[in-house]
This record gives C-alpha cells, structure tokens and sequence, in this order.
C-alpha cells in the first residue's frame, strides 16, 4: 500500500467517523436522550469496525463499502433530531443491511454463471414479483429484492445464453413491474437492462428489437394509467426558503410530516439544500468505483453485473431526486441506501456487497498474476 | 443525561451545520481522490504486468489482408471471437461471423470454444459443435475459422499454479500432424509474461490435410519460423536457447488491428 493511497483512505475515513459522531452528538445535548447518545457512541464505533476488521476479513472494497456506511449513517442522522426510537430501529435495520452486505459479497466470488443460478434467481424473482398480484394479501415491499435477483440472472442469461433469453426476462419483469403498479421502477429497469443489451452485444438486430417492445409496452400502460400517474407537488419557494442553506432542527411546513416522510425531505429539512446536494453528489463515486469494477472484470458474467448495479443505482438516484423536486410524474421513489423499509435497504446493500464482491476477486485476480509474475522471473 | 443550555445548543447548531457543509465537500473531494488514487495504481501494476489477464496468444498462420500472417492477439480468460469491432478478439476475415464464437477458460482444462448458432470452427481439423465441450482448445491448438487459422499459444506459467493443465490426446485424424504434448519442463520463464515466447513451441504449421469446411480457401500458409521443439534444442551448458524470430512489438500490432 502506498503512501498516498493509505492517506487518501485514512482522511476519509476520520473524516467520516468524525461526521458520523457529530451527527448524534449535536443533538444528544440538546434533549439529553440517552438513545442519541447511544447513536453517537455506536454508529461511529461500527463503521470504524467495518472500515477496518470487516473490509480486511472478507477483502471488500473500502471506498464502497465506506460510502455504503456513510449514507446509511446520514439515514439514521435525518431521523434522529425528531424521531430517535425510529432512528435506533434506522440503525438495527442498518446492521442486519450489513450483515447482508457481507453475504452477497461472500456469495458472489463462489456463485458461477450457471444455467442453474439463472432459472434459480429469475424464478425468485418474478415469484416475488408476481406475489402481490397472485394474492393480493402480500403487502411486502418486494420489488427491490426481486430487482436485485433478476438482475443477477440477467446478467447471468446475457453472458452465457446471449441476448434473446436476457431480453425476453428483462420484458418480463418489465411487464409485471407496470401490471404491479410501478412505473417509475418498471421504467428504470427498462433502461437499464436496454443499455446492458447495448454494452454486451451491440447489434442493431438486438437493440431495436428490445427497444420497440419496450417502446410499445410503456406506451401501452402509459395510456392505460394515464388518470393514476400525477406530477408530485413540487415544492414552493416558500419550503424551500424555509429549508435555507442550513436547515432547521424541527422540518418546515410543505415538507412531509417526520413519521411518514421520506429520508431524502428529512435530510433536507434538517441539513438544508447544501448539504443534501453534496450527499446526493456522493453517490457520483460510488458509481464511479463502480463502473471500474465492471471494467476491470475478468468473467463477462461478472462485469455486466457490476455495470447492471451501477446503472441501476444510479438511474434510481436520478428518478428519485428528478420525482421528489416534481420533474418526473412518479411519487414514493426513495434514493438507495436512504430508505426506512427493510427490504428496500436489504437489497441495495446487497448490490452495494456484490460489487465489493467482484472488486476483491478483481484483486486476488490481479494478485495471482503478480505472483506468475514472479514465478517467471 | 448531559445536555446543554438553549442558548449554548443555538449557537453549537449553527456552527454544526456550517461544519456539516465543510465536511462533505471533503468527503466529497476525498471520495474522488481515493478513487483516482486507486485507478492510478491499478494502472501501474497493469503496467507492470501486461498479461494480467489474458491466458496466452492466438497466432495467425493464415488470415487475409486484414489480418496478416504472424499477427498476434492477446487472449483473454472468456470472451466472444467475431468480425465486429465490439467483439473481444477480432478476425476480420471472409466466413467469419460478426460474433462467431464464444470461449472461455477452464482451469485444468483449456479454452472452451461455443460456435455460435450457424457458424462452423475446426479445432485441428475436427469440428466443433455447440456442445463441444469435449474439445477445448489447448497447447498448440490450431483454430480455424472461416479463412483465418489461427494458432493458440498459452502461458507457460500457467502451468506452475492452482490452474494445473492438462492437455488432451489429439483427436483421431487430426487436422494436422499430432501435436507434441507440452512438457513441463523445468523452463526459463520470461521476464514479462505477454511479450516473451512461450518455451514449448510446436512445429511449424503444416497443411498435410485438406481443409473441410472452409468458405474460401485458405491462404496458403506461410510457415513461420520457430524454434525447435523443447527436446530438439541442442543443450549447451551456458549457452542460450536458440533466439526466436523476430517479432514486432505488441503495441506496433495492436495499433494496426484497430487503426480504424
């Protein structure tokens, strides 16, 4: 390790422990609650744990696993000046999130691309997705898990079967994204497996294709749903001049009450337009990071996995900022990693741990040819 | 528990929050600068080892006026072999398909060749189906696929590690003489993977059967010139092995298969 990298790593790493003690400690003195302090005492004690042990034992990536870390420590910080029992709950949901992390990291460098994990994955997933319309009793938040699951096969079909069985799952899913309901999701799926078609194959006779039935489908059901589909209610001058560069302790009118509301207008009412925009600019590199994963994969199943969840991230992250400032008729879209349901943040750390995954056997990979390298000299 | 007055809390706040802003924007710039640091040192190693990834070489021993005779391209561990420019490793000769084959390495076994639906390959005269997994491509192997034909070449270091290689029996009328097995032999690894020649080289190309399948017919082959097998080489205490040929530099190849 040179130098400068373990400078790098080690300023970041202080400053955000040092970010992440302060965010429970400002509040912990002004009401004196004993779970604020308990906030500040273990969250910053539990990505140190992560950064350091954790990263080592199972070679994660550090830079995605510490900016994973920092924006579930902003989650559980923009519940708790209003709402600390929702945010110690914020923080176990965090934990068992981590947990999950490290399984899809684990899971990942020993998971081939088989016939086996894709019929196994695609079937999960378009299980979970067809639940709610099977009975429509199961009210479980499914769609991201299934997402996640579906991708894994898709990126399995695309780089042992080719694109046709690929595409012919991505339009299914899409198909029962928008019989569900979810358009936004069905949308951004869409998009993302387009643009993965286009990266591994690239022919015409594929893409337009792919592109014309998901052209029709959108249209289809934009036509059918055109009386549910609304533009939010974008926010007045006056929240936002309530919100300021700052934010304030207690949120301001026009922003969402603090039980119901979303992570992304707490963090926003509470730390004010600055802060929010840089923590919305942070997911810059860890798509970043990301892309390099992908690019430095040694199996094709593995790179077009990794470029699936950076696309997928990063289009959620733009539709959620887009819908929540009124841009895009969608409502309910949540920024990933800054959401309170369980299953939800689950599956995007678990993303988050499979990009870790294929990054540290990038590494070892790299390694072992160091060490052939050697071998001949 | 502890907590402060509210006139002391006011003033903490605002100062917390203007603290806030300053600390992401390092994050922020810290974030990107570890990651640059990061891709920068990657880049030096990869300087450092320019076969990291990559199993060997495929030879061209005959190809069109594209791909002339004695091109080689590095071989990555899985890919697609096609006419396009997307594709992994690109032959731009007549009856070669835009993505004509898919392959992939397996340890201890060789280099896996999937045609494509509707396109043909013969690995060293045999053809090879869909499912033919039963004939990787190994050691020595020759390749041919439309009017290229094509020569694999694999890393002797290969052969010293977890990834063991056994190489298979040839096949029953092969496409040309049997192939020497490759020895393992105690060898003088080169210095840099990619750029130095493979100890165990075998014999010249030879065209002692005729092609089955090919669209066109195959360039007549320019045999290129190699050293002699491993157990043909005069062994002189102190001397050197016989030099090789004269090749051109991986750079200079590279810039003329994709000039365009």
């Amino acid at each position: 390790m040179t130098k400068q990298k373990s400078s790098a790593r080690f300023r970041f790493s202080g400053v955000m422990l040092f970010l992440a003690l302060f965010f429970f400690l400002v509040p912990a003195l002004q009401a004196g609650d004993y779970r604020l302090y308990m906030l500040a005492a273990g969250v910053p004690c539990a990505m140190l744990l992560c950064c350091t042990i954790l990263a080592r034992a199972f070679s994660l990536d550090r830079l995605i696993l510490a900016l994973s870390l920092f924006f579930c420590s902003v989650g559980i910080a923009s519940l708790a000046m209003t709402a600390p029992d929702t945010a110690l709950v914020q923080a176990v949901s965090c934990g068992i999130g981590i947990i999950v992390l490290i399984v899809g990291a684990i899971l990942i460098r020993s998971l081939s691309g088989s016939l086996l994990t894709a019929i196994s994955a695609a079937f999960l997933g378009l299980l979970l997705l067809a639940a709610k319309l099977i009975a429509p009793t199961f009210t479980l938040p499914a769609t991201q898990p299934a997402l996640t699951l579906l991708l894994i096969a898709f990126a399995v079909l695309l780089s042992r079967e080719g694109p046709i069985s690929a595409a012919g799952l991505g339009i299914a899913a899409a198909v029962l994204l928008m019989l569900r309901g979810e358009t936004a999701d069905a949308l951004i799926w869409g998009l993302t497996i387009l643009l993965l078609l286009f990266a591994a194959d690239g022919r015409l006779l594929v893409v337009l294709p792919s592109l014309a039935a998901f052209a029709l489908l959108f249209y289809g059901m934009y036509s059918m749903q055109t009386q549910t589909l609304v533009y939010p209610e974008a926010l007045s001058a006056d929240t936002l001049k309530a919100v300021g560069v700052l934010g304030a302790d207690l949120l301001p009118e026009g922003l969402a009450v603090p039980e119901t509301g979303s992570l992304f207008s707490r963090l926003l009412g509470h730390y004010g337009l600055v802060f929010t925009g840089l923590t919305v600019l942070l997911y810059l590199p860890l798509i970043l990071r990301g892309t390099t994963v992908a690019s430095c994969a040694r199996m094709r199943f593995h790179a077009i996995l990794a470029m699936g969840i950076c696309l997928l991230l990063g289009l959620s992250t733009l539709a959620s900022v887009l819908s929540f400032f009124g841009f895009l008729p969608f409502t309910g879209l949540e920024m990933p990693l800054l959401t309170t349901s369980l299953p939800s943040l689950c599956a995007h750390l678990f993303l988050a741990g499979i990009l870790c995954g294929i990054s540290g056997r990038n590494d070892s990979d790299l390694a072992e040819d160091a060490h052939l390298a050697m071998l001949a000299k | 528990m502890f907590s402060v007055s509210p006139e002391i809390y006011s003033v903490l706040s605002q100062a917390s929050r203007w603290i806030f802003i300053f600390l992401a924007l390092m994050l922020l710039f810290l974030a990107f600068s570890w990651h640059h640091t990061d891709r920068k040192e990657r880049r030096d190693r990869f300087k450092n080892l320019p076969g990291a990834g990559t199993v060997g070489e495929l030879v061209v021993l005959s190809g069109s006026d594209e791909l002339p005779v004695d091109t080689w391209f590095p071989v990555p561990r899985e890919g697609v072999l096609g006419s396009l420019r997307s594709c992994d490793l690109v032959i731009p000769c007549p009856g070669v398909s835009s993505h004509h084959l898919d392959f992939s390495w397996q340890d201890g076994t060789g280099l896996l060749i999937r045609p494509r639906v509707g396109c043909e390959v013969l690995i060293d005269g045999v053809p090879v189906t869909r499912r033919g997994m039963d004939m990787p491509l190994v050691h020595g192997s020759v390749l041919q696929i439309g009017s290229a034909v094509l020569r694999l070449q694999l890393f002797a270091a290969l052969s010293h590690t977890n990834r063991t290689f056994i190489p298979l029996q040839p096949a029953v009328g092969s496409f040309s003489d049997p192939m020497p097995q490759p020895v393992p032999i105690p060898v003088q690894y080169p210095q840099e993977p990619v750029n130095a020649q493979p100890v165990f080289c075998p014999p010249p190309y030879q065209e002692s059967v005729p092609l089955q399948i090919p669209v066109e017919p195959p360039m007549p082959v320019q045999p290129v010139p190699q050293p002699p097998a491993p157990e043909q080489l005069p062994v002189q205490e102190g001397s050197p092995l016989a030099p090789a040929a004269p090749r051109r530099k991986r750079a200079d190849r590279w810039k003329e298969d994709w000039s365009e």
